[in-house]
């Protein structure tokens, strides 16, 4: 259930194949010298981290496509990980991949590293829609790749799917849904495709040739997800987030949501501990020069004041089906988040929005409209 | 005094008045043309703009005629809208003359008949100007027939010009000096002198705007404004030629301006007689008015921080606005604000449009109603300006509602539109005559808060714009108000109660219903949106909920720029009106109000 006691660690991998339209992650097309220079600065910036009494009990490698790198890469990242940092004997370690990048050596490599859950980035077993979405995978390949990775035999097999595509029919997303928990993995994550700013889709849309789907059937979507995975033993324990079983959610993710602290190596990651927050540089040629110069890529930092980190806590709490627990909100910051909003939060629980049981907890119609009750709630700060 | 001329010229909007004032002063060169420029005499931004004359002006000009002699031509410029008729009168009874300017292919025009007959109540000679004929749809024989039958006046006497291509304006200047009368008075008696009008001078205080009818005015004098009884000393007298021209006396018949050290324009009131301390006059000039609030509005600064700038930007504009009245209110839902008093709407939109512009106000107004005499069952009669004032309507024994005398003018194929209109408006005793083959003039006694709510649009729209309107107060009649209220989820919004006949009620209601639901965004809960009377709900509407709104990803770099978009979206929520756990942003405010501002 927890995130455990420990730090996590976040190691990006800003490459792929090609670069996904509405992808805002820092990625950058592959090519294997600057592939190599990045290894190396990464090693570099790993080696500059003496850091902190902090005792890291989970490793994540994210992108970008992790799996675009050879095992022995991984595996130098990995150790100079534990030479500079204090990393746990047990560390639960996850991948992210694409499936066109699985295959048996693959899977036998990152067994042999220890990974103890693969993310696919499957998207949707809909010829149309991955090819809307850029990706290079079909549906079949996609249904392999889950396939192979369950037989593997790893603790956790993840897969993503994107919803809420222009046009996108409810049917279309059922069925998606239905033929993934078919192959039975451990975790599910389904995120709604969301515009960026700066990426092509956001060009496209800002020209007028993306359209946007309409809000109601995006909330008609969101509540397909949720009911889909729920009746297949899905539990959500965030926004968008499912797992079969409590053991089966992403240790390292749940961080990010309970202020435990994490570190970031890599392009664009940023880390947290205590009040403070800080990242990497995004620009690739800097992130590597600096490096080469001895330097840390360091882009910026922010010193999180007690109504921030508050405000903070109440978004990422409301976040999870674990809720918003009152009591330490109360502890923490002093806030009365009840008493402030008695008649908000009666309204939410009669609507069937919200339940009260020592946690502020929404229910999945709760949960699609998170953000605005975020924005509804006086939290007294100034 | 033989040589003096003092005139106006009178005109439905847009019927050039401004240009032909710009060409008469060109023409006479009093302001070279390097520093000219058009709507010379409108000095407000929003004057020129709109093309509208706001406060009146007055140039003093100097004109050789063809004979040879050299006349002072005093051009006094008055506000067009029936808003401002208290200034146009008092700008009349400075004038022995006007130039009633029509358009050549518009015609006669309801404000042009009503600003003819305000003429003729003071007695003015009257010389009819046909603008614009060079205009490719100029009709110059149709409105000589118009002059002819619908003014009463003769054709054959008017002066053609256009002031825009300058064509004409000498034979315009020859008969002003022709045909209008020089100014009577008498220069040995006590000073009489009107003020018409004053200005606002940051340096020098109130600069009053007069014309000399008895005696002359001298620099160093003690003089009384007969009806404040207060006596100042002029410090400065002078002429107007687009900047003051102090000449230390101002003789009998002239028009001119002078300072005395008067702090506020509150402290004088305009249309006030000036006499000499030492030898008063008997009887001050008779028709004097005080300018009276008609139309009540709430405005509340959007943001209520802005409350003390906006006590700040009212009190500046009643420096130069006699005629705004204000008191202060407070709202549940609105916070602090102004209950104001405005002489009619144009007036409400001018103060409005120079709160936001001039002082970056940002408002929100309250519907404007007008002031209903009501008369209690325990027999105390009061008045109400403020719906949230109006006593229960079990304690309402009996309310009247102001009436005016409506004039429309419209060509006859709208007749039976614009009659059909007035009875919607709860129209009375409505009459038409023929002013000539194929135009028509409506007349209509109608409580003048229908007109404040929707006739200009309506009006406009039943005649393609063709109609044209003016109006007079009438009196005070029997009517059946309600309040109707307006319950945003379950809660009223004070700001957005009306007062409204009982007949209108409902459709009233529903179309605040409405706009309100097409104006607040949705929120995470359906909002009931109800119109009642005493909570017996008569309209209802229901914005849904929404079902989305909710970040997918929330990972490491995710959440400081989620959380400063929070940050920011709970600040901007300030700027909302919070009414319970509804945000209603300004937009839907004044989306309610906009068919009754719209002209």
């Amino acid at each position: 259930m927890s995130s455990g006691g420990g730090a996590g660690l976040y190691l990006h991998v800003p490459f792929c194949s090609a670069v996904c339209p509405y992808c805002d992650f820092a990625v950058v097309p592959a090519d294997a010298s600057r592939s190599a220079r990045y290894v190396q600065a990464l090693l570099a910036e790993l080696a500059l981290l003496g850091e902190e009494e902090l005792s890291f009990d989970t490793i994540y490698f994210g992108g970008g496509t992790p799996s675009a790198l050879s095992r022995a890469d991984l595996e130098s990242i990995l150790d100079a990980s534990r030479r500079s940092l204090a990393v746990e004997e047990d560390a639960w370690l996850a991948l992210e991949a694409n499936p066109e990048d699985v295959d048996a050596a693959a899977l036998e490599g990152w067994r042999g590293l220890g990974v103890n859950m693969l993310s696919l980035g499957v998207q949707s077993f809909q010829a149309g829609e991955l090819r809307f979405l850029g990706r290079r995978h079909s549906p079949a390949e996609g249904e392999r790749a889950v396939r192979e990775a369950l037989a593997a035999g790893f603790d956790i097999v993840s897969a993503d799917l994107i919803f809420g595509l222009p046009g996108q029919e409810p049917e279309s997303l059922r069925d998606s849904i239905r033929r993934l928990v078919e192959l039975d993995p451990q975790h599910v994550s389904c995120y709604q495709l969301t515009v960026h700013e700066g990426t092509p889709f956001h060009r496209r849309r800002q020209q007028g040739r993306l359209l946007e789907l309409g809000e109601s059937r995006q909330g008609e979507l969101f509540e397909l997800v949720h009911s889909e995975l729920a009746a297949a033993g899905y539990s959500a324990y965030e926004v968008s987030n499912f797992a079969k079983t409590e053991d089966a959610r992403s240790r390292h993710n749940q961080k990010y949501w309970d202020h435990s602290s994490y570190l970031g190596a890599g392009l664009a990651a940023h880390s947290f501990s205590g009040c403070r927050r800080w990242w990497n540089e995004p620009d690739l040629e800097r992130y590597c020069s600096r490096l080469e110069r001895g330097e840390r890529p360091l882009a910026g930092s922010e010193e999180l004041d007690s109504s921030e980190l508050a405000l903070e806590a109440v978004m990422l709490g409301l976040r999870r089906s674990c809720g918003l627990d009152l009591e330490r909100l109360r502890a923490d910051y002093g806030i009365h988040l009840l008493e402030r909003n008695a008649a908000i939060i009666e309204g939410y629980v009669e609507d069937g929005l919200a339940v009260v049981d020592g946690c502020l907890r929404l229910t999945p119609r709760g949960l699609a409209v998170a953000d605005a009750v975020v924005r509804s709630l006086d939290l007294g700060l100034v | 005094m033989e040589h003096i001329r003092n005139f106006c010229i009178i005109a439905h909007i847009d019927h050039g008045k401004s240009t032909l004032a710009d060409r008469l002063i060109q023409a006479c060169g009093a302001v070279d043309d390097r520093k000219f420029r058009d709507q010379i005499l409108d000095s407000m931004d929003l004057e020129r703009e709109r093309g509208i004359t706001i406060k009146s002006n007055t140039v003093t000009l100097e004109y050789i005629a063809a004979a040879g002699e050299t006349y002072q031509l005093n051009l006094i410029d008055t506000p067009g809208h029936v808003d401002f008729s208290h200034e146009v009168r008092r700008s009349l009874m400075s004038c022995e003359g006007a130039l009633l300017l029509v358009d050549a292919s518009q015609g006669v025009e309801a404000q042009t008949v009503a600003n003819l007959y305000l003429a003729m109540e003071y007695e003015l000679e009257l010389v009819p100007v046909i603008n614009k004929i060079d205009l490719p749809s100029a009709d110059i024989d149709r409105v000589s027939e118009e002059i002819d039958a619908d003014l009463g006046l003769d054709p054959f006497e008017a002066i053609q010009c256009s002031a825009k291509n300058n064509i004409g304006i000498d034979g315009v200047l020859e008969a002003i000096v022709e045909k209008l009368p020089p100014p009577a008075g008498d220069p040995e008696g006590s000073l009489k002198a009107l003020v018409f009008d004053a200005q606002y001078d940051k340096y020098r205080g109130v600069v009053m705007l007069v014309r000399v009818q008895d005696g002359v005015i001298k620099k160093g004098q003690s003089i009384r404004l007969m009806h404040t009884g207060a006596d100042h000393v002029v410090e400065e007298v002078g002429y107007l030629k687009l900047e003051k021209v102090a000449t230390g006396t101002l003789k009998t018949g002239s028009v001119g301006y002078v300072i005395a050290g008067i702090k506020t324009i509150q402290d004088i009131n305009i249309g006030d007689t000036m006499t000499e301390t030492d030898r008063p006059a008997q009887e001050p000039i008779p028709g004097y008015r005080e300018a009276k609030p008609v139309v009540y509005s709430s405005i509340y600064p959007m943001s209520s921080e802005d409350y003390s700038d906006l006590t700040k930007a009212l009190d500046k504009l009643k420096l130069n606005d006699a005629a705004l009245a204000f008191t202060k209110v407070s709202s549940a839902a609105l916070g602090f604000g102004f209950r104001c008093g405005f002489l009619g709407l144009l007036h409400l939109d001018i103060v409005q449009e120079r709160l936001e512009r001039e002082f970056g106000m940002s408002l929100l107004l309250s519907a404007p109603t007008v002031k209903y005499d009501v008369t209690l069952t325990n027999g105390e009669e009061v008045v109400v300006d403020n719906p949230s004032f109006f006593p229960d309507a079990g304690d309402v024994e009996r309310v009247e509602e102001p009436y005016i005398k409506a004039s429309i003018m419209i060509p006859e194929k709208f007749l039976g539109s614009v009659m059909e209109l007035c009875r919607e408006q709860r129209g009375e005793k409505t009459q038409f005559d023929y002013l000539a083959v194929g135009r028509v003039e409506v007349t209509s006694e109608m409580p003048l808060a229908e007109v404040l709510f929707d006739f200009y649009d309506r009006l406009k729209t039943v005649t393609r714009g063709y109609g044209s309107f003016d109006y007079d107060a009438l009196d005070y009649r029997a009517t059946d108000i309600v309040k109707v209220d307006i319950m945003v989820n379950k809660e009223r919004v004070d700001a957005l109660s009306q007062l409204v006949h009982r007949d209108k009620a409902r459709s009233r209601a529903m179309h605040y219903c409405d706009k309100l639901s097409e104006t607040i965004p949705k929120h995470q809960f359906k909002i009931p949106i109800q119109g009642t009377i005493g909570g017996t709900i008569i309209a209802r509407k229901t914005i849904n909920a929404f079902r989305k709104d909710v970040t997918a990803k929330c990972y490491g770099g995710d959440i400081t720029r989620k959380r400063k978009l929070l940050d920011k979206q709970k600040k901007g929520k300030q700027k909302m009106k919070m009414v319970g756990s509804v945000e209603i942003p300004q937009e839907a405010f004044i989306a309610v109000l906009k068919t009754e501002k719209e002209k």
